[in-house]
């Protein structure tokens, strides 16, 4: 039950963390964390609450900056000071509580810190494309099978699974090279779960590394290739989800079973 | 513009944004109504030289509730702005009455906007104080030097070119209130249809989400301010050369005359609603009203009476807009 992943030993981590340590004030939230997620590969990263998980992402994804460890995209050291920064090297994050402006329409909020300028004179005014935003929304949507009744609704409209699948759409449509999920399926019913599940094994299949937040160990096993268990902010183990069992997760998420990955 | 914005509204079918649309229309009725009224009731209300009046007194306030309208889109508050009038207008008034060359010293009052708005914007953005404390504090401190600047008397200062202008009209209307609408367009244009803009209602919206989409959101927050404060500054030259002169307590409350007006346009306190139509639209309503009762011999506290009640209905009436959903 305790391995390597078998295609992962042989290549170089798209992206790498070493010792990564992160408190606040005196909790510890993280404790010499290693973690790697390779191209192409969906890790899955999961834990009890205040195990570390987001932490762990939202280091990983800029928004905070690790007390002490490094971090090496592709083989070097990178240090990211804001999500802008690690958007840049090609990460992009869906939240846990999901980061959309809910007063702005869908189009608006898939283009959200990456708008399309009118070309020539306007463009450099600063002048938005509205049409071409929301006919590429439009495109990206339909391909993505997410369905609303108008690209021009805005989002607090939206059902939460409307919304969660506009969130997960547009990490998917901007990660080129690492898209953390966090929670993704979180208030989602089967139907748009199953979607959710589809876009990550799509977005794999591009080569892009997913690492798939979750406390919904159903769904971790039936999309991670590999999977990650965090405990108290210490990695506690690593799984193969095709010969473990979820009850070996549950046993390293719970401290029942101790292992050294 | 008026005609594309709108259009840009009515293309979304849906829920809140109809309702937006509904309450500003709702709005304009109101207004034609009021005017039809008081065509009929009051005597001068319907003559050129009292719209004329009308449009030169309300661009003053209607600057000041144009830059309310960008700060309250991004859920901020400024509470400086009257005061910030009111120091533009004395360092303008001093500045010419010093021999100062007109541009160098309406130059050195657009700084002085600016640097007050970057100042505000910093605390806000950078050191995270409310804006509603930060700006709170700025009037305090603005009309302050205002008054010692000015020795607490009127300013006295020649400069006809300045003081022809506000006089003057151009092709019918007046100079002030050209400047008025110049600034609705431009503000329109930087809030609808650019970029920053639409950055702007990000922020407002939900500005952890922005920040996390890679919006710069303290430079955009700085903008905000520095508008805002420039805006005000403009509304501090023109009042001072309508009344020229330059007075250490004009501006007093304006800024509160200004925060309604935009509200009755459909800003919302919350962030992320609003608009320049709305905004001129509350601009007239509250000129109409004040200027037709005062014509027809009301106190005027009357008009002020009734400006609260109706501000009070509307955002009683916008609550009816589709419920939000839970934060995102």
């Amino acid at each position: 039950m305790i391995l390597q992943h078998a295609d992962t030993t042989s290549q170089e981590p798209l992206l790498q963390a070493r010792a990564v340590s992160k408190h606040y004030g005196s909790v510890r939230a993280l404790h010499e964390v290693d973690f790697e997620v390779y191209a192409g590969e969906i890790v899955a990263l999961i834990g009890d609450n205040g195990a570390g998980k987001s932490t762990l992402a939202k280091i990983i994804s800029g928004a905070e900056t690790p007390d002490t460890g490094t971090l090496a995209l592709r083989g070097a050291s990178v240090n990211f000071e804001s999500p802008a920064d690690a958007r840049k090297a090609g990460i992009e994050t869906t939240y846990q509580d999901l980061a959309l402006a809910p007063d702005l329409d869908v189009a608006a909020n898939l283009f959200l810190g990456r708008e399309l300028l009118r070309p020539g004179l306007l463009g450099t005014l600063d002048v938005l494309d509205r049409p071409a935003m929301r006919q590429s929304a439009q495109e990206h949507l339909r391909e993505f099978g997410i369905r609303v009744t108008s690209i021009d609704q805005r989002v607090d409209t939206l059902s939460g699974g409307q919304r969660q699948s506009i969130a997960v759409a547009r990490t998917v449509l901007w990660g080129s090279g690492i898209v953390i999920m966090d929670e993704p399926t979180a208030a989602l019913g089967v139907a748009q779960t199953a979607l959710v599940l589809q876009l990550v094994r799509a977005v794999s299949r591009k080569g892009t590394a997913v690492v798939f937040i979750s406390h919904n160990l159903p769904h971790v096993f039936e999309v991670a290739h590999r999977i990650v268990v965090l405990r108290h902010g210490q990695r506690v183990g690593s799984l193969d989800p095709s010969s473990a069992t979820m009850d070996n997760a549950v046993s390293l998420m719970t401290g029942a079973a101790t292992t050294h990955a | 513009m008026t005609a594309q914005l709108a259009l840009a509204q009515t293309r979304n079918p849906l829920g809140a944004v109809r309702w937006d649309l509904v309450m500003r229309l709702g709005l304009l009725a109101i207004i034609v109504a009021l005017a039809v009224v008081f065509s009929i009731t009051a005597s001068g209300f319907a003559t050129m030289q009292n719209v004329e009046n009308n449009a030169r007194q309300m661009a003053v306030v209607g600057i000041l509730a144009v830059a309310e309208t960008f700060v309250i889109i991004t859920a901020g508050i400024d509470l400086s702005v009257g005061s910030l009038l009111g120091l533009a207008g004395i360092i303008i008034a001093l500045g010419l009455s010093h021999g100062l060359m007109l541009p160098v010293a309406l130059a050195l009052v657009c700084g002085a906007g600016i640097g007050v708005g970057l100042i505000n914007g910093s605390l806000i953005s950078a050191a995270s104080l409310p804006p509603f404390i930060v700006t709170l504090g700025m009037l305090g401190i603005l009309r302050g030097l205002t008054q010692i600047f000015g020795n607490g008397q009127q300013v006295a200062y020649d400069s006809p070119s300045l003081t022809n202008f506000a006089a003057n009209s151009t092709l019918g209307l007046p100079n002030i209130f050209l400047v008025f609408l110049a600034v609705c367009l431009v503000a329109a244009f930087v809030l609808h249809l650019t970029r920053r803009g639409r950055y702007m209602f990000a922020i407002g919206s939900n500005m952890e989400s922005a920040r996390r989409a890679g919006i710069n959101v303290r430079a955009t927050t700085l903008t905000v301010y520095a508008i805002s404060g420039l805006l005000a500054a403009l509304a501090g030259v023109l009042l001072t050369a309508r009344q020229a002169q330059g007075d250490p307590n004009a501006g007093t409350g304006y800024e509160l005359d200004a925060i309604a007006a935009a509200v009755l346009g459909g800003a919302s306190l919350f962030g992320a609603r609003g608009s320049i139509v709305g905004t001129f639209l509350g601009v007239v309503l509250v000129q109409i009203m004040a200027n037709g009762l005062n014509l027809l011999n009301f106190d005027p506290q009357v008009a002020r009476i009734l400006e609260g009640a109706l501000l009070i209905l509307f955002v009683y009436l916008d609550r009816w807009r589709k419920p939000r959903l839970a934060a995102a």
